[in-house]
């Protein structure tokens, strides 16, 4: 009988230190900052315990069936609180709030576990054994957690679902302590009941987290999967590890926050610089802001539209608070004009001219995106760049897809574009090429804004050299009915993934 | 009478809806029905039933019987020299023809043609059209008029093969033929015989005595794969089998064009979208739903009666079927060896694309051993690079046994059966149809196509009527023998200028 009791001790310990590490680990992924982050969770969640131990002496009789209540409702708030977290921080504009509300209300129930246990338990032993194995077996619980914690349950179940192991256990215990104290409080079904019930829902969760797809994605992407939304056009995901926030679009990765800098600016500013006094600029696709950020260090720049699918694409980065710091909140700027509409019809009913067009679509890996790539989309752009103005095109690689690269440049010539291909290395996509398209010639400028971290003017003329790895060859030109690009770049890029 | 059964549950249903949905779901409700298909005024027509006398009359040098392409492109080359004293008579609320469309939310569709071949060179009309239209310009076809690719595929051995001619698990055998066959369409491509409009090559021809499944074994061409891809070609093109049509115009199909791997041009709605541009120009000359129920000779004009009003005419082109003739023109005795095959057409609503593996829709898609012809995506031409709706139109040409029985079949069976049939047969290449359409609508014609029957090509009847009759001028496709927009155009054009001859006004 004793080393029942005990065990339950130990257990109860482990859960409270498992949804204490969960939200320290849950805050650090999804805000950075992991010491602030882990000294806060620790700070509120110990305080909250003292609350619920200070607040176990206004309970006075029917201890036990208080004590399977206080279990249940840990089980239940503590097994679904990484499942609450990631909701919120994917969903709602107060993460922190939910964290800390979470922290302080487990810390309270987990605070008045053990004083009512040894009160519970004060007829059956000599208080200062009662005192020495109580605290023994909570320490020993704890040691467990935390060892299993890193090794076993992050690895191997992932946030949400160890979470709600854990509730599971909380309730198991709750269940089990109906029948351990049966003396003192008699058969209770309606309690066994509420145990069953809180079982079932925990078990629920599980059962669904199986099916949740952010499961199969935490194999999926090499990092931690720290937001998933399944928009009408497309999956976004947002992966962390340690500062290096990366997103991924139907598992294509889009940028790696730590080098996405390299890509931008050479994005934006060999062609934008070159147009002197340009007024307005037009960005399609792009959805997360980053070329908006590089092209708002221009003052002359007056006004940027920007053209993206998926209004959760561009809501999520004007709003959740650490992707709009990563466009330096691009989106509030006055200056910025966002529409959600598909770009080829957009642009085939639009009539306005622009001094400078980013064209920043996903690559050509389907027939429908391939679209955007294609003599026919590139005519009717010609129709919206100003004289002097330019238009730059994310062009895939022109090491690992060569003949895509080329077809590309290819198909610019063949839609009546002087082009300027140029090249630079981003870590985390390799070699990477795109192409400046003008009706005019080309002299790369001579001054670029003073804030860039990549890009310097004497640095820009080499980007426009290729080595022999990725000189020209000969591409067909992609048009409409013959959408030659996807055939190229399915052979380029299947070459290299095998 | 539907029997209304009282409204069962059993209660674990009632338990599995009530507690988590565990019960499967039930079978969506596809909505739709047929539409207007013109066979009412039609069958009256041929019952001789009484149509009320016109309230009033108007004199205007020529008429034009028909809104479809023929009579649409007689206006247009009327208009085009400076002639405005016509109008158009269309029986239907709409003109169009077999050019006729629909559009809803989501996208435009047809009705019925879905394409043009890209013309060659030689296709001057064709051509001076496309060039009004902006099709064409300094020499260039405009990119987003033509075809887009993926173009075509074949559901065959349980998977998807780019292009219609089936090649997936072919066997030295079939190679062989298909290279065969090919050589000697080229020799036939290369007589000139096989020309578009016809008229300009076709002589009496011994293909025209032989049925093209007959010629096919003449020539020890008998491969599986070849068999049912010529048949296929026959059933797209005349809405008939191989066995049932003349071996020159089964050759027709493959000889009268150069391969060319640019076209063809297309258009959401189809061939609608040349009808649509051409009522914008033409609009004001167009009488729609004026049923023509008599066409009789006074004098030296003609009294072309509807049921609102009676036309004085100097001049008509019947631009209608030509075997409508018979019941509406007076003193025309019937019209033989004009054999039409019934088709049917749906248009199918899907909120969502089935699932796909390995393959994207094309624009074509056909299932190899269907009986049906496949379904054309009306989507495909469209710009956008997302796409969650769309709208496919299927076609059905009932081509297996006799066409009168065939057109009694479309007339008996409800909207039900086709419904049934067509997501059945779609099932067999997507598992999960039923659950992405949400309506079908579909329409039945009787008389859709001419049927380039054993003979007919070299027949008195058709040269006969082929001919001014005074002045009157037929001008529908179906003198061609071949039901295809350029034919069309050319009868049309043609019988404009002989009217303005006729008029003086050349």
């Amino acid at each position: 009988m004793p080393l029942v009791l005990f065990l339950s001790v130990f257990l109860i310990a482990a859960c409270g230190l498992i949804y204490e590490l969960i939200a320290g680990t849950l805050a650090s992924y999804l805000l950075g900052d992991s010491v602030f982050q882990f000294s806060t969770v620790i700070g509120s969640y110990l305080f909250a315990m003292g609350v619920g131990s200070f607040l176990s002496r206004f309970l006075a009789r029917g201890l036990v069936a208080r004590f399977v209540t206080i279990e249940l409702l840990v089980g239940l708030v503590g097994g679904y609180s990484s499942a609450v977290l990631f909701l919120a921080f994917a969903y709602t504009e107060s993460f922190r709030l939910a964290l800390y509300l979470l922290v302080l209300a487990i810390g309270i129930l987990v605070g008045l576990e053990i004083p009512l246990l040894m009160r519970i338990l004060k007829g059956r032993f000599q208080f200062r054994d009662l005192v020495a194995h109580v605290l023994t077996f909570d320490y020993l619980g704890a040691l467990g957690a935390s060892l299993l914690f890193p090794l076993l349950l992050v690895p191997r179940l992932g946030l949400v679902r160890s979470a709600l192991l854990f509730g599971l256990i909380n309730a198991g215990v709750a269940l089990w302590s109906t029948y351990l104290f049966r003396d003192q409080i008699g058969a209770r079904p309606a309690l066994r009941a509420a145990c069953m019930a809180v079982l079932a829902v925990l078990g629920a969760g599980m059962a669904g987290a199986e099916r949740i797809s952010s499961i199969a994605e935490d194999n999926l992407y090499a990092d931690e999967v720290i937001l998933t939304r399944q928009t009408r056009y497309q999956r976004i995901v947002l992966t962390r590890w340690k500062d290096d926030l990366r997103l991924f679009l139907n598992a294509h990765l889009q940028f790696s926050s730590r080098d996405e800098y390299r890509y931008h600016e050479a994005l934006v500013h060999p062609g934008l610089a070159a147009v002197t006094g340009a007024r307005r600029v037009l960005v399609l696709g792009g959805g997360d802001g980053l070329a908006v950020r590089e092209i708002l260090k221009y003052p002359n720049v007056e006004s940027v539209t920007l053209v993206d699918l998926d209004p959760e694409m561009t809501r999520l980065f004007a709003q959740n608070e650490m992707l709009a710091a990563l466009n330096k909140d691009a989106f509030k700027s006055p200056r910025v004009k966002v529409i959600n509409a598909d770009a080829f019809p957009w642009l085939d009913e639009s009539r306005e001219m622009f001094d400078f067009v980013v064209v920043d679509f996903p690559d050509p890996t389907s027939y429908s995106l391939s679209k955007l790539y294609t003599t026919a989309f590139y005519r009717l752009l010609a129709k919206h760049v100003s004289r002097q103005g330019f238009a730059v095109i994310q062009s895939t690689s022109p090491l690992f897809a060569r003949q895509t690269y080329w077809c590309i440049v290819e198909t610019l010539k063949a839609a009546g574009w002087r082009t300027y291909p140029y090249h630079v290395y981003v870590p985390s996509f390799g070699e990477w090429g795109f192409v400046l398209a003008g009706q005019g010639p080309y002299e790369p400028p001579a001054r670029l804004p003073d804030d860039l971290k990549f890009l310097s003017a004497r640095d820009l003329a080499p980007l426009f050299e290729f080595p022999n790895d990725m000189q020209p060859v000969e591409a067909e030109v992609n048009r409409l009915n013959n959408q030659v690009l996807v055939r190229y770049y399915e052979q380029e890029w299947n070459r290299i993934s095998r | 009478m539907e029997s209304h059964q009282p409204v069962k549950t059993s209660r674990r249903r009632f338990l599995g809806t009530a507690l988590v949905g565990l019960v499967p779901k039930s079978e969506r409700r596809i909505e739709g029905s047929f539409v207007d298909d013109g066979h009412e005024p039609g069958h009256r027509l041929r019952d001789h039933a009484p149509f009320p006398k016109p309230s009033h009359q108007v004199k205007v040098p020529v008429v034009i019987v028909g809104g479809g392409v023929a009579g649409l492109s007689a206006a247009w080359r009327l208009e085009k020299r400076g002639f405005r004293d016509f109008v158009v008579l269309e029986m239907e609320q709409r003109a169009g023809g077999n050019s006729r469309w629909g559009e809803n939310e989501v996208s435009a569709y047809p009705w019925g043609a879905h394409y043009v071949p890209v013309p060659d060179k030689k296709a001057t009309l064709v051509r001076e059209l496309f060039e009004e239209l902006g099709v064409l310009h300094d020499g260039q076809w405009e990119e987003r008029h033509l075809c887009f690719t993926p173009k075509e595929r074949l559901f065959l051995h349980g998977r998807w093969q780019d292009g219609i001619e089936p090649t997936l698990a072919a066997t030295a055998q079939d190679h062989e033929h298909y290279r065969r066959f090919a050589d000697v369409v080229a020799e036939f491509r290369a007589t000139g015989q096989f020309t578009i409009p016809m008229e300009a090559g076709a002589r009496a021809s011994d293909l025209d005595r032989v049925s093209f499944s007959d010629w096919l074994q003449k020539q020890g061409l008998s491969a599986r794969y070849l068999t049912w891809y010529t048949n296929y070609a026959c059933r797209d093109d005349y809405g008939a089998l191989a066995s049932d049509v003349s071996a020159w115009a089964g050759l027709h199909y493959f000889a009268s064009r150069q391969p060319e791997d640019e076209g063809p041009l297309t258009w959401p709605e189809g061939n609608g979208w040349i009808v649509r541009r051409l009522l914008a120009k033409l609009g004001r000359f167009v009488r729609a739903g004026a049923v023509v129920y008599r066409i009789a000779p006074e004098g030296r004009r003609w009294r072309v009666l509807t049921e609102e009003t009676e036309y004085l005419a100097e001049a008509v082109i019947f631009a209608a079927p030509t075997f409508l003739a018979r019941y509406l023109i007076e003193g025309a005795g019937p019209v033989r060896g004009f054999v039409y095959s019934p088709w049917l057409t749906a248009n199918l609503t899907l909120d969502r694309w089935p699932g796909e593996r390995r393959s994207e829709p094309a624009w074509d898609n056909v299932i190899y051993d269907s009986p049906a012809l496949g379904y054309v995506v009306a989507t495909h031409q469209s710009l956008r690079s997302h796409i969650d709706r769309s709208v496919w139109t299927y076609y059905w040409a009932l081509a297996e046994g006799a066409p009168a029985a065939n057109r009694q079949v479309l007339l008996e069976k409800d909207w039900n059966y086709w419904k049934e049939a067509i997501l059945n047969d779609l099932a067999r290449a997507h598992a999960d149809i039923r659950a992405c359409v949400a309506r079908i609508d579909i329409l039945r014609l009787g008389h859709a196509m001419i049927r380039p029957t054993v003979g007919f090509l070299g027949s008195e009847e058709r040269r006969r009527l082929a001919e001014p009759h005074g002045s009157l001028f037929f001008a529908n496709s179906d003198l061609s023998g071949l039901s295809l927009f350029e034919e069309a155009q050319y009868r049309g054009v043609k019988a404009a200028e002989r009217t303005l001859r006729m008029l003086g006004r050349a």
